[in-house]
């Protein structure tokens, strides 16, 4: 194995672990692994939407409904935004777009350590379940999980976490419209926290340059063009960090591994 | 509710985001089994990516619209600081507590102003 491989992209390989008896064992434990922290936190990132949806000035099916369809919180938090300064439908869809492009990478990264013979059209309904929570626990878990069940597992994983965030918007929808300010400004201030504190957990350098490329470069890229800033941020921040890795890091760490293999 | 937020645009709107979410999925499925994943373009991809939500939470936190804004910059930043200390002190456990954390300082804020 290549000495500068990042461990968490590594898939178990021909390691004999029986962690799961059954499908069914695997898919309740994914349930089970999703109702701690990762649905919390997303229950209440979906409870914070609602509230922006509410203080913002749209329909709670309007709100409810981006949640069942799109779910992907910041594709969502973009499509209020730019409704709401008024932007083109062709913006609008462009920026979405952009901003989900996140889950082609996620995609890429997970599904190929699924169980060959789960690899079918099946995945085109599965992968709707995937979000940024249900993606980095099972980066995490699939290392412990005998491919034949990690299908089933991300399944119930996902599957709650879908399941409790339509309940969750119109909660934060009807909350922000009857509690005080003080409660709501609390509401709508979760998302954007977890994202940060979200990237605590990040662990190849590559990718903690490539956030801190992003973080310094986001704002400036806004004031110059918003309709694109994201876009824009993320392939110059993003190639950037990729070149730093390559030029530098892969290097230093071979040398102090003495180059082997 | 304001006049611009009625009417079949904003559907189509939705509409299209939904589409346009759903296709980044989709294309995710179609290159999973083409694209290795330790492979030199998925570094890339991966790296881009991040860069893009660590733009988009920047842009949240600094330039936000509607309620957010009306808390001065300093506050916002303050609090961030002090949740993100509290969720690098222990990664693995600390996220629950850290996002509990930051969430009743915005709200302690709004009361005392």
């Amino acid at each position: 194995m290549p000495a500068d491989r990042d461990p968490v992209l590594v898939p178990a390989q021909g390691t004999e672990l029986n962690r799961f008896t059954s499908r069914k064992d695997a898919f309740r434990s994914g349930l089970k692994d999703a109702s701690g922290a990762p649905a919390m936190v997303l229950f209440a990132g979906m409870v914070g939407f609602g509230a922006m949806g509410k203080t913002s000035g749209f329909e709670l099916s309007f709100t409810t409904l981006s949640s069942l369809l799109m779910f992907a919180l910041p594709g969502q938090v973009v499509l209020m935004e730019m409704v709401l300064e008024g932007a083109s439908l062709l913006a609008i869809a462009l920026a979405v777009t952009l901003t989900s492009t996140r889950f082609i990478t996620m995609t890429v990264s997970l599904f190929p350590q699924f169980d060959r013979r789960d690899q079918n059209k099946a995945l085109y309904a599965s992968v709707h379940l995937l979000a940024m929570t249900a993606w980095a626990v099972s980066m995490r878990e699939f290392q412990r999980i005998e491919p034949q069940h990690r299908l089933s597992y991300f399944a119930g994983l996902g599957l709650l976490c879908w399941m409790i965030s339509v309940p969750g918007t119109i909660l934060g929808y009807l909350l922000a419209g009857a509690v005080p300010v003080f409660i709501t400004l609390g509401l709508i201030f979760i998302n954007p926290l977890f994202f940060l504190l979200t990237f605590a957990e990040v662990k190849p350098w590559i990718n903690r340059i490539a956030i801190a490329l992003g973080c310094v470069m986001g704002p400036f890229f806004y004031m110059l063009d918003r309709d694109t800033s994201l876009l824009t941020t993320g392939i110059v921040a993003g190639t950037l960090a990729y070149w730093i890795d390559r030029q530098y890091l892969r290097k230093r760490r071979s040398a102090s591994d003495g180059g082997m293999l | 509710m304001a006049e611009h937020l009625q009417g079949w645009w904003v559907w189509i709107a939705l509409a299209s985001a939904c589409i346009g979410t759903y296709l980044c999925r989709a294309i995710g499925v179609m290159l999973a089994g083409k694209i290795n994943q330790d492979s030199e373009i998925f570094r890339w991809l991966s790296a881009v990516t991040y860069a893009m939500v660590a733009a988009l939470t920047v842009r949240l936190i600094v330039l936000p619209i509607g309620l957010l804004d009306t808390v001065p910059l300093w506050i916002r930043i303050l609090i961030c600081a002090l949740s993100l200390g509290i969720m690098l002190s222990k990664p693995q456990q600390r996220l629950v507590p850290a996002l509990l954390i930051g969430t009743l300082l915005m709200v302690s804020y709004g009361v005392i102003r």
